[in-house]
Formats: structure tokens, sequence, C-alpha cells
């Protein structure tokens, strides 16, 4: 990812979650001249959550960038935040040549069902770009949006999900992700239906 | 990146609805099988088909897998079979009706449809081999299916086929009685008949078609009703267009599933991809009904007055639904109300609910029409013909397409309940008043003129 400054840092914050906190971090960022390339956020179970890529024309210290924005956040709570020099990740070429699945699974809940999971896909060189879990009651949902190397077997896979939900009692399916789209965006994926119509950044970038 | 309550949505209606692609239909033009002799016709026929549907079950159910989508039935559907039997002889078309048939099993495939007569203005000779071998072509195969279109709003009605047509349907019961006239469930015949329907046993492979084509009928009553409960469940004020929205809706994301799986089958086979077919096409799964959606709507009792008026916008919102969603929507695209299909639909038959008068109403505003009706075996052709003329008469001035198939059960009368087994259901066997009373109007013959097209009140 290309930043608007040179200086690029990353930033993570948690707190408990109220009104405030994205201006307060914003203020900061703005008040020292920077900009924010890039940030996302969620609130679950009552917290709050973002990651931010930042950039700045002038060398700032992590630090500096921290303590202000813990001095600048609203009353009514606790906020941490950690800042680290940013500097573009390589991806593994082999997960861009791979095509997006969506992971879908539900069951009843017990410990250590997302570990077995994820170790299964970390196993198989599956990268995980988006993880949801939740419960209700005694059952679980959960959602991944992988990236599946080609050089597996789709069926294999799928197959390989049975056994793993059979053992802790839970169904998984995997789907491409076009599914998805086709059925809930107003275009068509990309404006074409067919196969590897998207690479991984334009997927990326999608919203 | 997806949001999570899409995910869920599209799974809901994916597998806890039972959402399927109902069936993936290859259209092929196989009129450069003609040849003088009929074993080359079937040799090349047999070539021909192999050649182009030798992979489609695997291709589709590789793609159905890649996006955890069931594709329920493989079909295919050729030019014509009248165009191959000109010049040949009722011994031919059993022969090509047979090479259809191994042909289709040897590719794995459910049915093929396009033993097709077109004869809306006249009977070429083709026309009447395909016709006249009927009974012995659907009593002597399993695959094969037919159809005949008597009637277009530009031709008018052919009278003189549809009081053949009376007849043959006998026949065909007859050759098929063992079944209980089941032969007479793989032959349709048209109004206005299209030339990309994938849905059987109508589908042919029109002439304006491309030399191979696929096209996609999806369905989903299933899915349709389940969004009905939820909206419904939402509480809140609630007027029908709010519900015809939610059928537009829902009709919108299970058209996208059609073309999405189309697309990507057909470019895998090398053919262009045709059309998708959204219709409701019920099964006599419970749930998969399109009876169920209209008590839904709050037709208690179907057949009760209203029931004309809720299939109007059900189909309405259905078309409009599959048109945004796709600019290649074709086919029949609507609601079906297959009697004997329909479990909620059998369920009024049998209770005397719904009467073929009603059925025949409905079918003004709805997709096809009388299908899949069971009626006494004794009644005579020229009734079975006057039924066929009036559903054809819909279909011309309302330019649209309707369909009829009706199976006179041997033996059968009134109320009997008739199993036809699997996806066929079961029909309780309908009463039709006034039998033989419009024998001289069928004997009359010739040909209903084309309607005018103005002067519309």
């Amino acid at each position: 990812m290309k930043t608007r400054f040179e200086h690029a840092y990353v930033l993570n914050v948690m707190a408990d979650d109220r009104p405030g906190i994205i201006a307060a971090v914003s203020g900061v960022i703005v008040a020292l001249g920077g900009n924010i390339d890039a940030c996302s956020q969620t609130v679950l179970g009552g917290y709050f959550t973002q990651i931010l890529v930042v950039s700045f024309p002038k060398t700032v210290a992590a630090q500096d960038i921290v303590v202000r924005i813990q001095k600048a956040a609203p009353p009514g709570g606790a906020l941490e935040v950690a800042a680290r020099p940013y500097a573009a990740p390589v991806t593994p070429v082999e997960h861009k040549m791979g095509e997006r699945f969506v992971i879908t699974a539900l069951g009843k809940d017990k410990p250590g069902i997302i570990h077995r999971f994820s170790q299964y896909l970390a196993g198989k060189d599956i990268n995980i770009v988006d993880l949801y879990w939740d419960c209700a009651g005694e059952d679980f949902v959960l959602t991944a949006q992988v990236e599946i190397p080609k050089r597996w077997e789709l069926a294999l896979l799928q197959a390989d999900l049975d056994e793993m939900g059979r053992e802790e009692g839970f169904s998984a399916r995997v789907q491409h992700e076009n599914i998805f789209v086709a059925t809930n965006q107003l275009r068509l994926p990309g404006g074409q239906l067919i196969g590897n119509c998207f690479s991984a950044e334009a997927s990326h970038g999608r919203q | 990146m997806l949001r999570t309550d899409e995910i869920l949505s599209t799974i809901q209606m994916l597998h806890a609805e039972h959402l399927d692609v109902r069936t993936v239909t290859l259209g092929l033009n196989v009129n450069d099988c003609a040849a003088s002799s009929v074993d080359n016709v079937c040799r090349k026929l047999r070539e021909k088909i192999l050649r182009h549907a030798s992979t489609l079950v695997r291709t589709c159910d590789r793609v159905g897998g890649k996006y955890g989508i069931p594709v329920t039935n493989k079909r295919l559907a050729i030019s014509p079979a009248s165009h191959l039997l000109a010049g040949h002889g009722h011994g031919a078309a059993l022969r090509l009706a047979q090479t259809l048939d191994d042909a289709a099993k040897e590719c794995n495939i459910n049915l093929v449809g396009g033993f097709t007569a077109l004869v809306q203005k006249g009977i070429s000779g083709g026309d009447a081999i395909v016709m006249e071998s009927l009974p012995q072509v659907l009593s002597s195969t399993q695959r094969v299916c037919a159809s005949v279109n008597v009637a277009s709003h530009r031709a008018g009605i052919n009278m003189d086929a549809v009081r053949q047509m009376g007849e043959i349907l006998l026949k065909i019961a007859a050759a098929t009685a063992a079944q209980r006239g089941f032969g007479c469930a793989k032959l349709v015949i048209f109004s206005n008949i299209p030339e990309d329907n994938p849905f059987m046993a109508g589908a042919y492979h029109g002439e304006g078609e491309a030399e191979a084509t696929i096209n996609i009928g999806v369905s989903g009553p299933g899915v349709v009703s389940s969004a009905l409960h939820r909206r419904i469940q939402l509480g809140g004020p609630l007027t029908l267009g709010d519900l015809a929205e939610e059928i537009k809706i829902t009709s919108f994301r299970v058209t996208r599933v059609g073309e999405l799986i189309g697309r990507e089958v057909a470019a895998e086979l090398g053919v262009p991809f045709g059309i998708v077919d959204l219709s409701l096409a019920p099964t006599p799964e419970v749930g998969d009904s399109v009876g169920e959606i209209l008590r839904t709507l709050g037709i208690e009792k179907i057949g009760a007055p209203g029931s004309t008026a809720a299939v109007a916008m059900l189909t309405d919102a259905v078309k409009k639904g599959g048109a945004f969603a796709s600019s290649s929507v074709g086919g029949m695209s609507g609601a079906f109300i297959p009697v004997s299909e329909d479990s909620a639909l059998a369920d009024a038959a049998a209770k005397g609910h719904l009467t073929l008068e009603k059925l025949e109403a409905m079918t003004s505003v709805c997709s096809v029409g009388l299908d899949m009706i069971a009626i006494p075996g004794d009644t005579p052709a020229e009734t079975i013909s006057a039924i066929i003329a009036d559903e054809m008469a819909i279909g011309v001035m309302n330019n649209k397409t309707t369909g009829v198939r009706l199976i006179p059960v041997p033996g059968a009368k009134t109320g009997e309940l008739v199993e036809f087994g699997g996806l066929f259901g079961s029909a309780t066997v309908m009463e039709i008043r006034n039998t033989g009373a419009s024998a001289a109007f069928v004997r009359l013959g010739g040909r209903i003129p084309a309607p005018i097209q103005s002067l519309r009140n």
C-alpha cells in the first residue's frame, strides 16, 4: 500500500466503546500534519478496536503519537494504543494467485473450534482475510473469507471440513465468494462472472 | 470485503431454504444430422450429442460444488425432431427417439426435449410423423420429452392440430396405462412456445438460437415463501405492495445464482450462455410450493376468489426481480402451477377448492397453463381438445405462452387419487364439467384466425 507521506506508521487502538474515540485519534493525526491512509474499525462485545495506517511528511516518534492519542481520549473508560513503523508487507505470491472463498460453519459452541479450524487452514497455506464468529445460546456461526491457493482441490478441502465437522459437531461449507457478491450486490462481480475474474488486489479494494 | 450479514443471508437462502439450480439445459441444433437414411440420421445424432453433452453433468457438478449450489437436473433440448424426420416414416421416428433416449442415458442426462412439432399454422410431413408417433415414442422411451405448438398470436389456433392432439393424448394414455397414463406427463401442447425454455417437458432448441447454448432454470418457491414469512414476522403495517417488493428482491437474488452458474458452465463447455429462466417451479416436497406462497399471501383456500389476483402479483414481481438481476432473462420466467407437482395445489384440488375453470383463469396471468392435471380416462377426445383450445386462446389473445399437460388417467374417475411418483407427485382426478358439450365446435376444425392487435379492451 502506498502512503501519502513518507513516514508511515500502523496504529492499533483498543478502548471501552464510547463516542469520541475516532475524533480523538484523527484529531491527533491532523494536529501532527499527517494523513490517515487506511483504517478499519469494529466494535465487539462493547470494546472498540481500530487499526490505521497513517503517514506524516516529517519524522514523528511513535511514542509521541501514542501519548498524544491517550491524552486526547474522551473520558469514560480505558484506551490503549500501539504504534509501529509501517512497511508494506510482502504478500506471498501464491496468495495473490489464489481465489477468494468463503467458509461458513454452524454448530454447537465449544472451546477450541476456531483453533482447530484455523490450524487446518494454516497447514494448507490458506490465508484468512476476514473472520467472524458469534454465538447465540449454545450455537455458533463462523464465517471466514479466505484465499485458497490454486493447487488445492476444492472437493478435498470440503471433505476435510466435513470430517472436522463430524468430529467437532458442526457443519461447514466452502463456497466461491462470487456467489455472495452475485446475490447481494447490484453489479455482477467485476462485470464478468467467469472463473478467476478477481485479482487479489481488486478483491481487497472492493467494498 | 463481503459483509457478514450478506454472507449469512445467502447461506440461509442456499442451505436452510434449499435453493438449487433446477436445471442446466444444453440447447443443441441438430439440423445438420439430417440424412437420407435413418441409420445415418441416428448415427450423426448420437455422435453430435455425445460430442457436446458428454461433459455436461461433470461440469455442472464441478461448478455447483464451487459455489455450494446443487444443480438438480442436467438436460438436453434439441432443435425440432420434425425437421430430421421430414421424408422419413414412422419407424424412423421411433428409431430417432430411441437414439435420443440412449444418448441421454449415456451422458447421464435426465431428460431430452425437442421431440417437437411446430404446427400453429399447418402440419408438415415431418410434423405429422412426430405427432402420430407420440403414443409409441412416449411409451417406449424413458427420457424423451415432446412438445407440440398448436397456436401463436401471429398464426391463431390450428384447430385441426388441436383436435388431433385430443385424440393423441388418449392414445398416449392408453399406451402407458400401466403407469396410469404417465406418458402424457412428457408432452406439452403449447401456444407461443418459447425457443429457449430450459424447463421440461416443453424445452426445445429454437430456430433463432445459436448452434448450442446453455439455458438455466432456477426455481425457489421455498425461498420466496420463507422471505414472505420473515417479512410478515417483522410486523408493522404491511400491504400487498410490501410483499410484492419482498418477492421482487428474492427473485433478484435467485436469478443471480442462476446466471452465475450458467455463465460458468457455458464458458467451461465453450458454448454461449443463453438465458436464465426464473420460474417458481414447485416440487411435491413440502415447502417447495407455489400454493404455499398463495396461502402466505392470505388465500386460505387455493382456488378461492382472490387466487387469480395473488398469482398475478406473484408472477409480475418474479419477472421484475429477474429482469433487474439479469439482462438475459428468458424462457417462461413466472410462476408455474402444476397441480400434481405442488403439494398445496394438489391438496386444494383434492378438497375441491381448486377447479379446472379456476385453474384456467389463473393461467391467464401466470406462467404456462393447465399443467400436470389428471382428468378422467373416459373424457371424450373432443372435450380434451376443447380444453386445449380454451388454454391456447388465453395464450393467443394475451400474447403469452400457455401450455397444456393433461393426463387422462385410464380407468380413473373424478376424485380418485393417482400416484405418479418422484417429482411428478400425485394428483386427484379433476372433474370435467359439461363433458361432450363442445364436440361440434371442435369438429369444425380449420384455424381460428390470429387476433387483432388493436382495439384491445
